[in-house]
Parts: structure tokens; sequence; C-alpha cells
């Protein structure tokens, strides 16, 4: 019984890495779609967004078995709604990447792109996701502290970006475009704070501490 | 055990106790029953000497406590001290009386309905045939046993308890010494147990191949770790759930992972889309093969199940670098179509002139201009073609060329006289100095390295610009110098100036002349001489080659 137990919540791990993966993929493609103005990659994160959106779902079925079949207690207890909340924040991150995605397909490119350093700001969120998946599959605290601090270096950077995007509209120049890049900012914000979300659920299942931020 | 032997003990107590007080209550039931009997027999003789002297009248004035019965020789009761004479009925076949009619005595026992009591009778003859009969009262066994019952109680207690406390010593010092065994050598507890000695034997031979066993296991495991550590492939070999059973550093390294943890999942070293897909498929039984980018680097990922009993039982995962095999095919490739590319152009030209020629389109006077381009075509296409063969035979390593003693100053002289004519006509002023270095080196080579630095010194240079090779000794060798003050190399061009038919200005080319393979033989003949070599350059500048040769 016990063992079988165990099985499982490989398996949501296993499952939970694959998520992860996932979503790394969909936003390092929204990013590209973003930067490159491809198109294709574009579709690519859509599609990624419904793959993820499947895995939550399948996670959570997943999660609710364990809960009410094995009533797992202590660090076991804490790994099933660590893993559940995490899901939802892995599922936002999926969402924002093919928002970002989105934008990229339907906006004008002009100069005005290259003036904004949203490449620093993708390579941060894209950053944070992949060392808050490594620290869940890794199981390291450090790791998932780094995180939580980088969040600050993000929200530094999206600050930047809006007053830089501030300037171009009080220049009079692409004022539409600059909003679409103020929403596609705002997202890689949101990814960052995500990110941090699940580095700080990795931290309540390793530890039992949840911080509230 | 020890629990076993204190029950058996115990019940071994009480069934002593059962039997010993059965047996005793027997011996006890006989003594009594004789002791009766014989105070019965004393006491009938006495009233029968009474009645024979004194009759009725002894009877009447006795005062006793048993039962007393008088019989007449026809058995009617004469008298009796317990119940009125007349109303008994006739005595006479009573066992003990027709005893005592018979002989002179007799005796008999009778049991009570309600079993808890025995009459025992004596019956004594008188000399005028009357007998006379007294009966004595006696409690059966289950009476005694009964009237015994506390005192019986309490020695049962107090049996119980010493049995309790004796049996738990015993057992306890019965095993104590099988637990004290020292099991990891059996054979060294001397003297125990004689009846466990087989056993021993057979454990401390089980302990042995047990030893034995993990020893060959920890020897293969051993040079199963040499085998794959040794190796510079990625190996991973996972179980049919996915678990990383066996790795190697190469593999972590390949992947820029992690040691993983024990019985971690293989997506824990790396989760990209290609790496799931493949592990994904090879669980399922079906070999594979993926292709990774890694820190820059292509790996090719190769994957067969692992098959027993007709199930896939996991999955072994093998990684190669190929980065420079990529690499080096595409150079090859490039090369090919360069090389094709390059001798198409000059014979092009070639074939053209030679066609109008042939055609008889071409006027008298002009067949001279036409015959110099035809010549100087063809010796673009010789310089090509020997650059070719030499660039193969430094690809090959130069094994057929001899290394001997060179001066490199000499040499670099040698170079400036070749290339003075040229250096006349670009207006360039041509410089060598420094101090006389030897190296061991290929003569050949050297100079043609030297040459093809010095060459797109002059070529790359502008009109009274200066090319100057200098040579110098350095702490741990020689180093040549050719420095110029041309248009230089830009930045992102500087890595690939010693590709083969890299050329940096692919428009102008033709006007500048060469093969585009100068620097490449230039790099193969230094790696021929184990010579480092480094390229500095600032667009519009000049460019600084530096040959560093070892000692």
């Amino acid at each position: 019984m016990r063992n079988r137990f165990h099985e499982q919540l490989e398996q949501l791990n296993v499952e939970l890495i694959e998520m992860g993966a996932l979503c790394e993929e969909a936003i390092s493609a929204a990013t590209k779609a973003y930067l490159e103005g491809d198109r294709q990659l574009g579709s690519r994160a859509a599609y990624l967004e419904q793959e993820i959106d499947h895995k939550e779902r399948d996670i959570e079925g997943q999660c609710m078995k364990l809960l009410l079949r094995q009533q797992p207690v202590a660090s076991d207890l804490r790994a099933v709604s660590a893993a559940m909340r995490m899901i939802s924040d892995m599922e936002r991150i999926g969402d924002q990447a093919s928002d970002i995605a989105e934008i990229a397909r339907d906006m004008k490119r002009s100069g005005v792109i290259e003036e904004v350093p949203m490449g620093e700001m993708a390579r941060a969120a894209i950053g944070m996701v992949t060392d808050s998946v490594d620290a869940f599959v890794r199981s390291d605290l450090k790791l998932a502290h780094a995180v939580i601090a980088r969040d600050d270096e993000l929200d530094g950077l999206f600050l930047t970006v809006r007053e830089k995007l501030t300037d171009l509209i009080a220049q009079r120049r692409d004022g539409g475009l600059c909003l679409d890049l103020l929403m596609v900012a705002k997202y890689f914000e949101r990814i960052g704070d995500h990110a941090c979300n699940i580095a700080q659920w990795v931290e309540y299942a390793i530890t039992g501490e949840y911080e509230e931020d | 055990m020890t629990k076993k032997i204190f029950r058996n003990c115990l019940a071994v107590g009480i069934w002593v106790f059962l039997l010993s007080v059965a047996l005793f209550m027997g011996m006890l039931y006989q003594y009594f029953t004789g002791r009766l009997t014989t105070e019965l027999e004393n006491e009938a003789a006495l009233v029968a000497q009474g009645v024979e002297t004194m009759g009725m009248d002894y009877l009447e004035g006795l005062r006793a406590s048993n039962r007393i019965t008088w019989v007449d020789q026809d058995g009617t009761v004469l008298y009796d001290n317990t119940a009125d004479a007349a109303t008994m009925e006739n005595h006479g076949d009573r066992e003990e009386i027709r005893e005592a009619m018979l002989g002179s005595q007799g005796t008999a026992r009778r049991e009570s309905a309600t079993l808890s009591q025995r009459t025992v009778y004596v019956a004594q003859r008188l000399e005028d045939g009357t007998v006379i009969r007294l009966a004595g009262q006696q409690h059966t066994v289950v009476r005694l046993l009964l009237s015994m019952v506390q005192p019986m109680l309490l020695i049962l207690a107090v049996t119980l308890v010493f049995t309790a406390v004796l049996s738990t010593r015993l057992s306890r010092g019965i095993i104590r010494p099988v637990l004290e065994l020292d099991l990891e050598h059996p054979e060294e507890n001397g003297g125990v147990y004689d009846e466990l000695s087989p056993l021993l034997t057979r454990i401390r031979r089980q302990n042995d191949t047990i030893q034995s066993q993990i020893e060959l296991l920890r020897r293969r495991r051993q040079e199963f770790t040499a085998l794959t550590e040794n190796m510079s492939e990625g190996f991973l070999l996972l179980d049919q759930k996915g678990r990383v059973l066996s790795y190697n550093t190469g593999a972590l390294k390949l992947l820029g992972a992690q040691p993983p943890a024990e019985e971690a999942n293989v997506l824990t070293l790396d989760r990209s889309d290609p790496f799931r897909q493949v592990v994904s498929q090879v669980l399922e039984g079906r070999r594979c093969q993926g292709r990774l980018e890694r820190n820059g680097r292509s790996l090719q990922l190769l994957a067969d199940p692992v098959f027993r009993d007709d199930a896939c039982a996991g999955a072994v995962l093998v990684l190669l670098d190929v980065t420079e095999k990529e690499q080096g095919e595409q150079m090859r490739r490039e090369f090919t179509a360069n090389v094709s590319h390059e001798l198409k152009t000059p014979l092009t030209s070639i074939s053209g002139m030679a066609e109008i020629m042939k055609d008889g389109l071409v006027r008298a006077e002009d067949i001279q201009g036409f015959a110099a381009d035809i010549y100087k075509e063809s010796q673009r296409l010789i310089h090509l073609v020997e650059d070719i063969i030499h660039l193969s035979r430094l690809d090959e390593g130069g094994a057929d060329l001899e290394k001997k003693e060179v001066d490199l100053l000499e040499l670099a002289r040698t170079v400036q006289e070749r290339l003075r004519p040229t250096a006349g006509q670009s207006g360039v002023e041509l410089e060598v100095s420094g101090e006389h270095q030897t190296i061991s080196g290929i003569p050949s080579v050297v100079e043609e390295m030297i040459y093809n630095l010095l060459d797109n010194a002059i070529k790359y240079n502008r009109p009274g610009g200066k090319a100057a090779v200098t040579v110098s000794g350095a702490p741990d060798g020689v180093v040549v110098t050719v420095s110029d003050t041309g248009i230089g190399i830009p930045l992102e061009d500087q890595n690939r100036v010693f590709e083969r038919f890299y050329r940096v200005d692919k428009s102008h080319s033709k006007e500048i002349g060469g093969t585009g393979l100068g620097l490449s033989i230039v790099k193969h003949a230094a790696a021929l001489h184990n010579a480092q070599v480094e390229l500095n350059s600032t667009p519009g500048q000049g460019t600084t080659v530096r040959l560093c040769f070892p000692k």
C-alpha cells in the first residue's frame, strides 16, 4: 500500500517536472516570438499553453486522488498540497506566455522594440522560472531562496522599462506599440512573481514554512 | 522460546502437584479405612465380651459413639442403639452378618446413596450364635478432598509462585547463551550448546558465501564504474519507471546537470522537450535518438531499451558530443562548395576566352592580351591547386616533411626578398628586424607561414603603408610578429579569417587576388609546429599577427 503511494508521489513529481519544462518552453517560445517576430513560435506558445492546461487538470486529479485515497500526513501531505498550489502558478505562467505571444503576433513592429530592454526582462523571467523548477526538482532550498530574492531585480527592470516607455510616449513615438510593450513587460513581471510563488511552495514543501510576501 | 520453556515448566509443576495430591489422597483414604476397621474390630470384640457376660443390660448401659446392633441367630434384630429394634427388618442376609455367622467375624463396606459417606460394618459372632455388629461412618474421598481444599489451595499458590520464579530463571538461563551468540563469528562461540554447533557451522559457511559474493559485486561495480567513468561519452542507465540506476560524470557534464538524488527520475537531470520525447519513447521499448543543444554544444542522444522476459525493463542512454563532428561536416561541405567555386571561376574565364579565340572572333593584335589573361587565370588556378595540395598535406600532419634547425630571422629576410617586387607595386614599405632565433621546424612550411602573413600584410594595406616582421625571443619560445598599417579586420570576422576560403570582403576578392587559403595554411602549419597564432586587429589601423613557437 505504502509502496503504491510512493510510486504515485514519484509519478506526481515527474508530471510536475514535465509541466515545469512545458512552462519554460512556452515562455522561451513567446520571448523568441516577441524578439524575432516569429509567428510559428507564437502559435507554438499557444499550443503549449493548452498542453499546460491539460497537465494542470491531470495533476490536480492525481493530487485529489492521493489526498482522498491515501490520506497522506506530514511531509507527504505538504508535498501534495504544495504541488496543487504550484500547478496553478505554472498554469498562470503558461497563460501569460501565450498572452505575450499573442501581443507579439498582433503588434506593429518598429524601431521602438530595439530601444526597450525587454530582452533583459525576458532573460530574468526565464531564468527565474528555470531556477524555480530546478529548485523543485532538486529540493534545493538555497536555489529557491535565490529565486525569491531575484524577484526584486525583475521588478526593478519593469520600472526601467516603464520609464523608457513613458519617455517614448512623451516623444509621441508609436504610442500604441508602447502600450503593447508595457503589457508585455507587465506579463514578464507577473511571470517572475509566479516563479517566486513556485519557489515559496518549494520552500514550504521542504521546511513546512510558508513565507507570505 | 523463553515463554515456551516457562509455560512447560509451569505445566510440569501443576501436573506434579495434581498427581501427588491424587496419590496422597488415595493413600490417606486407604489408611483411614484400615484404621476405622481395626478400631471397629477392637470395639466389637469388647462389646461382644460385655454382652456375653452381662447380656442386654450391658448394651443398654453402654454409651457408644458408633452404631451397635445385636442380631439374633435367625437374623431378627434384638437391639439397636440408634433405632427401635422391633421395627427393623431381618438382617440375616447382610453380607457382614452372614460372614460372621459362617466364621467368627465379618466386615463389609457400603456407600450411601449420595456417595458422600461410606459405612464400614464389622460383625462378631457370640458364643450363643448371635451377632454383634458395629457400624462406623467414614467420609468418602470427595468429602475428604473438600475438607482439605483450603490448605491445598495454599500449597497450590505457593507451588505456582515457586514454579513461576524457578521456571523464569531456568528459561532465561537456557536462553541467555543463545542470545549472546556472536553470529558474525559463529564458530568462536565454543561450548555453548553442542546441539547448536551444526547450525553455527552452517551460519559461518553462509557468512563466508555472502562475504565473497559482496566482494564480487563490489569488484564488478568498480570495474563498471571504471569503465563508464573513463569514457568521454555520457552514460545513463534507467529502470522501467525512468529512475536513474547508474550514470557517469560524463553524462552530468554534458547535460550540465547536478548529481541526481538516489532513485531520482531521469527528468531531474534534463527536462527539455527532445530529451523527454526520447525518454518516453525508449521506455515504451523503441530505440530512438535525439539531438540536444546544451551550453552551446550539440549532443547526440542514443537510447536503447533493455528487455527482460519480453518486457521493457529499462533503458540505456548514451550521450555523444557531436559539436566537432557537426562543425567538421559543416566545414567540409563549405570547403567542397568553395573549392568547386574557386576552381570554376578561372576555368570559366579561360574557357570563355579560348572559345572566342577559337571562333576567330578576336583580332590578331588582341590575341596577346587574351593569352596574357588566360595565362594569369591559369596561374591563379595553379596557385589554388598548389595551396589545396599544401593544405591537405598539412592536414595529414606533414609526415613526409623533415624538421631541422631554422633561423627565423634569416627566413624572414628571404621572404622579404621574395615579396619586394609585390611590395614595390603596392607602395608598401617592408621592414624585418629582431634577433637571430632558431627553432626546430620544417623550413619550407615556416617560410610559407611568414610568406602568407607578410603577403596579406602587403595586400590588405594602403599605399604608403608599412609591413613589418619582428623576430624576438620570449621566455618560453620565439615570437614572430607580422604587423601592418592596413585596413584591419572587423571584430566579427576575426574568428573566421582562419577558415578556408573565408574572405572578409567578398566583393573585392578578385581584385586583391589570393586563394582565401593563406591564413588557413598558417593555422595548420602552426598546429604542426605546436605554435600559437594570435590575431589582433583594429579596423582602419592595421593588423598584428603573432606566431609563438615553443622552444
